[in-house]
């Protein structure tokens, strides 16, 4: 019995050390903002068919959890961040290659839901019941959003109506189930709605931009599979696909 | 040690809530551990797989469920709304979804004591002519307070924990809905809220361990008059 249990021991052992060791050469690890899933998946797949030799491992979450899984030694190759706070914060750790630090995209804030309601700015806000918003301290739209309700001056009538969410495709969720008469998202995540609509834009004088910088970690830098494919990033087949998706490219 | 205002909030509705997902659930449970370990009943393995599906599910299925249900366009929240009750997105609703997410361990505990008492005092207490209540109330009840309060004590704590299905019915709200997971949540991902969440993070740990030590202690005290 001791016998067999030593045996299968060391053979859960040796299946741990061999997964260790497979991260082999043509495997690139990408650690990405949630918000721009859709798009990597589409260019990673697209990219894969002209160069069969790489193979994707795709690690989507939000930029914070992301950062700190880099910080902490997680396998990635390749950030993408939805905000530059997280992309200064491991630059200056020193664990992302300072020199292929890119801006990827933008995104622009909207105002989404189904509420019957007129609402054709940020004016009409103080009139609805409820408004999603992604919870400031953690969520990037959150911040943005604050920011610009702050600046246009309505921030002290909306105190009580704000519904805080984990994150922005919570607000979008809660938009499409008419839990709140409408949330602040990102135009990407607006377009994804099926039942809310787009009610206005957010006049970008009222929040910083949006900004997604990309950059390959420190250990990725001289990796030629992982300066190849941030190079197809930054190419024509990316902005494409970018713009099809509602991202902005300057 | 570092903590706002709201930081202190979240520590008080993190106690309300969870005391009174316990004290919400505590009939109920006792009903119907009632029902699975005395009572002979046609598809019991369904009441005892329904009760059991919260400690599998995961807990942010469960949130998108009573959200569903609660919700403006759920039957449950219709009526709700009615009697003029407003629940989603108020801390109600975070006592809904931990009392759902607990309420398995509470009817184990209980289950496990129940099982434990001597049959035949209770057919004794029946053949010399006591009501079906009379028994439930001075023979069951008693005898199973041990696992009364040990199930109480595990769905408080676990109730301290909730997380997954809170932030889906309650949302994230500081001073509101925001217990401590939340607001540890809300701190470590931003690089700035470390220390934040540190402070948070000891304090949920006393109280899990304060609960947990009292817990084993009255079980140690309430094992020992028993067996007197």
């Amino acid at each position: 019995m001791i016998q067999a249990m030593k045996k299968v021991t060391i053979l859960c052992f040796a299946l741990l050390t061999m997964t260790a060791l497979t991260a082999k050469a043509g495997e690139l690890n990408l650690s990405v903002a949630a918000s721009l899933k859709e798009v990597i998946n589409e260019l990673s797949a697209s990219y894969t068919a002209t160069h069969p030799g790489t193979v994707f491992l795709k690690n989507f979450g939000p930029s914070g959890t992301l950062a700190g899984q880099i910080e902490n030694g997680g396998p990635a190759d390749l950030f993408i961040a939805a905000n530059t706070e997280w992309m200064d914060y491991l630059n200056n750790k020193k664990l992302v290659e300072a020199s292929t630090i890119k801006t990827f995209a933008y995104n622009s804030l909207v105002f989404t839901g189904t509420t019957n309601k007129k609402v054709q700015s940020i004016k009409y806000l103080p009139k609805l019941d409820k408004i999603g918003i992604g919870s400031p301290k953690s969520v990037p739209a959150g911040e943005y959003a604050t920011a610009a309700i702050t600046k246009a001056g309505i921030a002290s009538q909306l105190t009580n109506k704000l519904v805080m969410a984990k994150d922005v495709r919570e607000c979008l969720m809660y938009a499409e189930l008419g839990e709140v008469d409408g949330s602040f998202v990102y135009k990407t995540d607006a377009l994804l709605a099926k039942k809310s609509k787009l009610l206005f834009t957010v006049p970008q004088a009222l929040y910083p931009r949006v900004v997604y910088p990309m950059a390959l970690t420190n250990k990725a830098a001289q990796n030629s599979d992982a300066k190849a494919f941030i190079a197809y990033l930054q190419g024509k087949e990316a902005k494409s696909v970018l713009t099809k998706y509602g991202f902005i490219l300057k | 040690m570092q903590m706002t205002p709201e930081d202190i909030t979240a520590i008080w509705l993190s106690l309300k809530v969870a005391l009174s997902a316990t004290a919400l659930s505590l009939p109920f449970g006792f009903a119907v551990a009632w029902l699975l370990v005395f009572k002979t009943l046609r598809g019991k393995v369904v009441l005892e797989v329904l009760v059991n599906l919260p400690l599998t599910l995961p807990p942010v299925v469960i949130g998108y469920f009573l959200l569903l249900l609660f919700g403006k366009n759920g039957w449950a929240g219709k009526l709700l709304a009615e009697w003029g009750i407003e629940l989603i997105f108020t801390w109600k609703a975070a006592v809904i979804a931990s009392a759902v997410v607990g309420f398995p361990l509470l009817v184990r505990s209980i289950r496990l004591g129940m099982e434990s008492i001597d049959r035949q005092l209770v057919d004794a207490s029946r053949s010399l002519g006591a009501s079906w209540h009379d028994s439930l109330f001075t023979i069951i009840l008693p005898l199973s307070l041990r696992g009364i309060f040990a199930g109480a004590s595990l769905m408080f704590a676990r109730s301290l924990g909730e997380f997954g299905a809170t932030i889906i019915i309650a949302g994230n709200i500081p001073g509101r809905t925001q217990t401590i997971p939340l607001a540890i949540y809300d701190y470590a991902s931003s690089p700035s809220g470390s220390a934040m969440a540190l402070s948070l993070c000891l304090v949920s740990v006393i109280i899990s361990v304060a609960v947990l030590l009292l817990h084993e202690m009255l079980g140690k005290q309430l094992q020992r008059s028993t067996d007197q």
